[in-house]
C-alpha cells in the first residue's frame, strides 16, 4: 500500500473571462463564442497529481467532462505530463448542477477501477462552488481534504496541510481519498519537452489519440441519464437580475496632473485621518 | 431533449444497483410520503397524455416541517461570527415561513456555547458533545448532522452553513447524503413562491410555496441569480462571513437544548487531525482593517503590490487585498483576496487600484464606508461603487499619493513622524 498506482485528476474547461468574445452585453455568456481554457484552479490540482506520480510513482489520469471541445485540456494535461485522458461527454448531461455533476463523473471514476489518489481544483471559475470535489468523494465514500495546500505520502497515508481561517492544520488521511488542491499549492510547472513531443505526435496519429484520449458516453459508464441534466439536478437558475447598486454618484477625477487629482480626492475624503506615518 | 433520450437508457438504470457497491443516498424516515411529487420514475409508469394546464396549477408542498437548520461553527469552542449571522437571516426566513430556527452544534465541552446560540435566535439546539467533535473533521461531522436528520420524521426545510473552509468542506457532503440541491456563497437568502412551467418535466409541473431563494452574483458581469432547489428538502445554502446581519444577542430569549447521541463508526475515522496552528497576529487581517489597499489585474505583475504595500503602510491600521485575478496569477497569496471567493470586507476605506470591479469582486468591498477607485479605464465598473476616483497611471498616482500622505501626516503627528520620514 506504500506505493501509488492510480492518480485521477479532474479537470474543467471553462470560459475564458478575461477575454471579452463571448460575453454578451446583458452579462450572460456564450459558451460557443466563449475563448476556453483550463479552469485555473485545475492547474494546481494537476500539479500535485504530477507531484504525486514523480514522488511516488504511478499513472496520472487526467479527466474531464464537457462538450467535445475539451478534449484541447485533457491534451494541455499530458503535455505537462499526465499518462492517459478521458472526457465523459454526452448531450443529456446539459444543464447539470453540482450535484448531477458528481453523479456524472463518479461513475466515470468506477468505471476507470479505485484509485489511490483523485485530484480535484479547489473550485471552478465559472461556478465557484467548490461542491463537485466533496460531492463525488461523499459518493464514492472516500475521505477528503479540502483546501490542501501541501502534502506527502508516509506510509501509505496522506499527510496533508489544510488552509482553515486564520491559519492551517496539518491532518493525516487513509487512501483512497480524494484531495481538493487551494491555489496555495505549487504553480503548474511548464510543459515538459517530452509531453510537447507526445502531444504533437498524437495530433498526427489518430490511433495512438483514440488510446491515449478516451471520450465516452453516460451509457459506457452506465449512469443513468435521469440522474443527469436538467432531470437529476436538484437546483434550477429561476432568474437573474441585473445587480442593483447604486451607481453614478462617483466623483472621477480625469485628464489633471496627478499631484491636483490626488490633492483633490485627500481634500474630499477622511482618509488623512487614518494616517499614522 | 432530456425526455426522450432518457428512455433508451431505463433498461440500464434498472440493471444499475447491483453493479454499484455504493448505495447511492440515505432516505427519510417516511421515503412514500417524500417521493409522491419528485419521483421522476414514478409518475414515468402512469403516463396517460398529462393535462399540462391542470399540472401547471396545483399546488405542491415538499414534505418538510419547516425548520430552519443552522449548522454552528466553534472553534476553541467559541461559536464563529458566520454562525450569529447565519441565525439572524434564518430567523427572517423561519418567520416567514412560520416554523423554527434552530441550530446544529458539535465539539468538546460547549454546552455553555450552546446559551449563546438561543441569545441570537435559536429555539432549538442541537448539541452534539463528544471528545471526537472537539476540532472539525468531515466524516465524523458528516455522520452526526445526517443521523440526526435522519431521526426527523419529515426533513427540515432548510438548512444554511458558512462559507468557510468547514462549512465548504461540510454542505455538499450532506448535500451528496441526501440528494438535495445546495447554492454556495449566498448574498441574500428569501422566501418565496416558485412556478414550474417546463412541460418537458411533467411530474415537476405545478407552484411550489415557501421556496428557499437562494440569490448570489452569477458568471459574468452585473447579473445576479436567483437559485431554487424546490422538490427536495432542506433546502441548502451556504453563506460568507460578513454578509448576513446577526440579529441583537438577548439573554431573555427562550430556547430548548437537546443533546443528540453521537455514533460515529470506524470508518469515520479515516482522517486525524495532527496539528492546528493559527497565525493571528502573522496572518491578514482583512476583515479588521480600517482602510484596505486591493490591487487588481490592472498592477501587470506582482512587483505591483510592493507599491500597494507601501501606501498601506502610511495607515495606522492599514491591510493589503487582491482581486482574485492577482491570487490566481500568484502574485500574491490567497489570504489578501477579497471578493466572492475570498474575504467580505467592510473597512471604513476601500482604495481599489487597477481593478475592474467584476461583480465577484465587488459582493466583497461594496459595503465599504468609503470606496476610492484608481483605473486607467475609465469605464470600469468599479467606478459604478466607488466615491471618488482617479482614472490615469496608477504607477504615478500612487506614490503621489504616498507623498502626500506621509507630507500630511508629518505636519499632524509632529516631529515623531517628521523623524520616520527622515528615515
Amino acid at each position: 500500500m506504500s506505493s501509488i498506482n492510480d492518480i485521477f485528476v479532474l479537470i474543467k474547461q471553462v470560459p475564458d473571462q478575461s477575454a471579452k468574445a463571448g460575453i454578451n452585453p446583458d452579462g450572460t455568456i456564450d459558451r460557443a463564442k466563449a475563448k476556453r481554457m483550463l479552469n485555473p484552479f485545475d492547474r494546481y490540482a494537476l500539479q500535485a497529481a504530477l507531484h504525486t506520480k514523480q514522488k511516488y510513482g504511478g499513472r496520472v489520469t487526467a479527466i474531464s467532462m464537457g462538450p467535445p471541445p475539451a478534449v484541447e485540456i485533457l491534451m494541455e494535461a499530458i503535455e505537462h505530463g499526465a499518462d492517459m485522458g478521458y472526457l465523459l461527454s454526452d448531450r443529456r448531461l446539459a444543464a447539470s448542477d453540482t450535484l448531477a455533476t458528481a453523479y456524472a463523473l463518479h461513475k466515470v471514476l468506477l468505471h476507470l477501477g479505485k484509485p489511490d489518489l483523485v485530484f480535484c481544483g479547489l473550485q471552478t471559475t465559472d461556478g465557484d462552488t467548490a461542491q463537485v470535489g466533496p460531492q463525488i468523494a461523499e459518493r464514492l465514500d472516500l475521505p477528503q481534504v479540502s483546501y490542501c495546500e501541501d502534502f506527502r505520502v508516509e506510509d501509505g497515508k496522506v499527510v496533508a496541510r489544510r488552509v482553515i481561517e486564520g491559519g492551517y492544520q496539518w491532518v493525516k488521511m487513509e487512501m483512497p481519498a480524494l484531495v481538493t488542491v487551494a491555489n496555495s499549492y505549487h504553480p503548474l510547472a511548464y510543459k515538459s519537452i517530452r509531453g510537447a513531443r507526445r502531444v504533437q505526435m498524437l495530433l498526427r496519429n489518430d490511433d495512438e489519440k483514440a488510446k491515449v484520449i478516451k471520450t465516452v458516453t453516460l451509457d459506457d459508464v452506465g449512469a443513468d441519464p435521469v440522474k443527469c441534466g436538467l432531470k437529476g439536478s436538484p437546483t434550477i437558475v429561476a432568474k437573474t437580475d441585473k445587480v442593483a447598486e447604486i451607481g453614478g454618484s462617483c466623483v472621477v477625477r480625469q485628464g489633471e496632473p496627478v499631484e491636483v487629482m490626488v490633492r483633490d480626492v485627500l481634500q474630499n475624503t477622511n482618509l488623512r485621518e487614518f494616517v499614522s506615518v | 431533449m432530456t425526455t426522450e433520450d432518457s428512455k433508451p437508457a431505463e433498461p440500464q438504470a434498472a440493471a444499475e444497483p447491483p453493479k454499484d457497491p455504493n448505495p447511492p443516498q440515505a432516505q427519510y424516515v417516511a421515503p412514500k410520503e417524500a417521493t409522491t411529487s419528485s419521483s421522476p420514475q414514478a409518475d414515468n409508469e402512469a403516463p396517460p397524455a398529462p393535462d399540462f394546464e391542470a399540472l401547471a396549477k396545483r399546488e405542491i408542498m415538499t414534505p418538510s416541517n419547516k425548520e430552519v437548520i443552522v449548522v454552528a461553527e466553534q472553534a476553541q469552542g467559541q461559536i464563529q461570527s458566520v454562525t450569529l449571522e447565519l441565525l439572524g437571516a434564518g430567523r427572517d426566513l423561519a418567520n416567514k415561513l412560520g416554523g423554527k430556527l434552530s441550530a446544529i452544534l458539535l465539539g468538546h465541552n460547549v454546552k455553555e456555547a450552546s446559551k449563546k446560540l438561543i441569545e441570537y435566535g435559536a429555539e432549538i439546539v442541537y448539541v452534539a458533545d463528544h471528545p471526537e467533535l472537539e476540532n472539525y473533521r468531515t466524516l465524523p461531522y458528516r455522520r452526526v448532522v445526517t443521523d440526526l436528520l435522519k431521526t426527523f420524521e419529515l426533513p427540515p426545510h432548510i438548512m444554511l452553513l458558512g462559507s468557510t473552509t468547514t462549512g465548504r468542506d461540510l454542505a455538499p457532503r450532506i448535500a451528496a447524503h441526501f440528494d438535495t440541491g445546495l447554492t454556495a456563497d449566498c448574498t441574500e437568502l428569501d422566501i418565496g413562491p416558485y412556478e414550474h412551467t417546463n412541460k418537458a418535466d411533467p411530474d415537476k409541473l405545478g407552484i411550489y410555496p415557501g421556496c428557499l431563494y437562494a440569490i448570489r452574483p452569477s458568471f459574468g458581469e452585473s447579473l445576479k441569480a436567483r437559485i431554487l432547489g424546490p422538490w427536495n428538502n432542506p433546502q441548502m445554502a451556504t453563506t460568507r462571513p460578513g454578509v448576513m446581519i446577526p440579529l441583537e444577542p438577548d439573554a431573555n430569549r427562550q430556547g430548548e437544548i437537546r443533546e443528540i447521541p453521537v455514533n460515529l463508526k470506524p470508518e469515520d475515522q479515516r482522517v486525524q487531525v495532527m496539528e492546528i496552528v493559527r497565525e493571528m497576529q502573522a496572518g491578514v487581517n482583512l476583515t479588521e482593517a480600517d482602510v484596505v489597499v486591493a490591487g487588481g489585474f490592472g498592477l501587470g505583475g506582482p512587483e505591483g503590490f510592493e507599491m500597494l504595500k507601501e501606501l498601506a503602510a502610511c495607515f495606522e491600521n492599514g491591510v493589503v487585498g487582491a482581486s482574485r485575478k492577482c491570487v490566481d496569477a500568484g502574485w500574491i497569496p490567497y489570504q489578501h483576496q477579497v471578493g466572492q471567493t475570498g474575504k467580505t470586507v467592510r473597512p471604513k476605506i476601500y482604495i481599489a487600484v487597477g481593478i475592474s470591479g467584476a461583480i465577484q469582486h465587488r459582493v466583497g468591498m461594496n459595503k465599504a464606508n468609503l470606496i476610492i477607485a484608481v483605473n486607467k479605464d475609465p469605464d470600469s465598473p468599479i467606478f459604478q461603487v466607488a466615491h471618488h476616483g482617479i482614472v490615469g497611471d496608477l504607477y504615478h498616482i500612487i506614490p503621489e499619493m504616498v507623498r502626500q500622505l506621509k507630507a500630511s501626516g508629518a505636519k499632524v503627528n509632529g516631529g515623531e513622524a517628521q523623524k520616520s520620514l527622515a528615515q
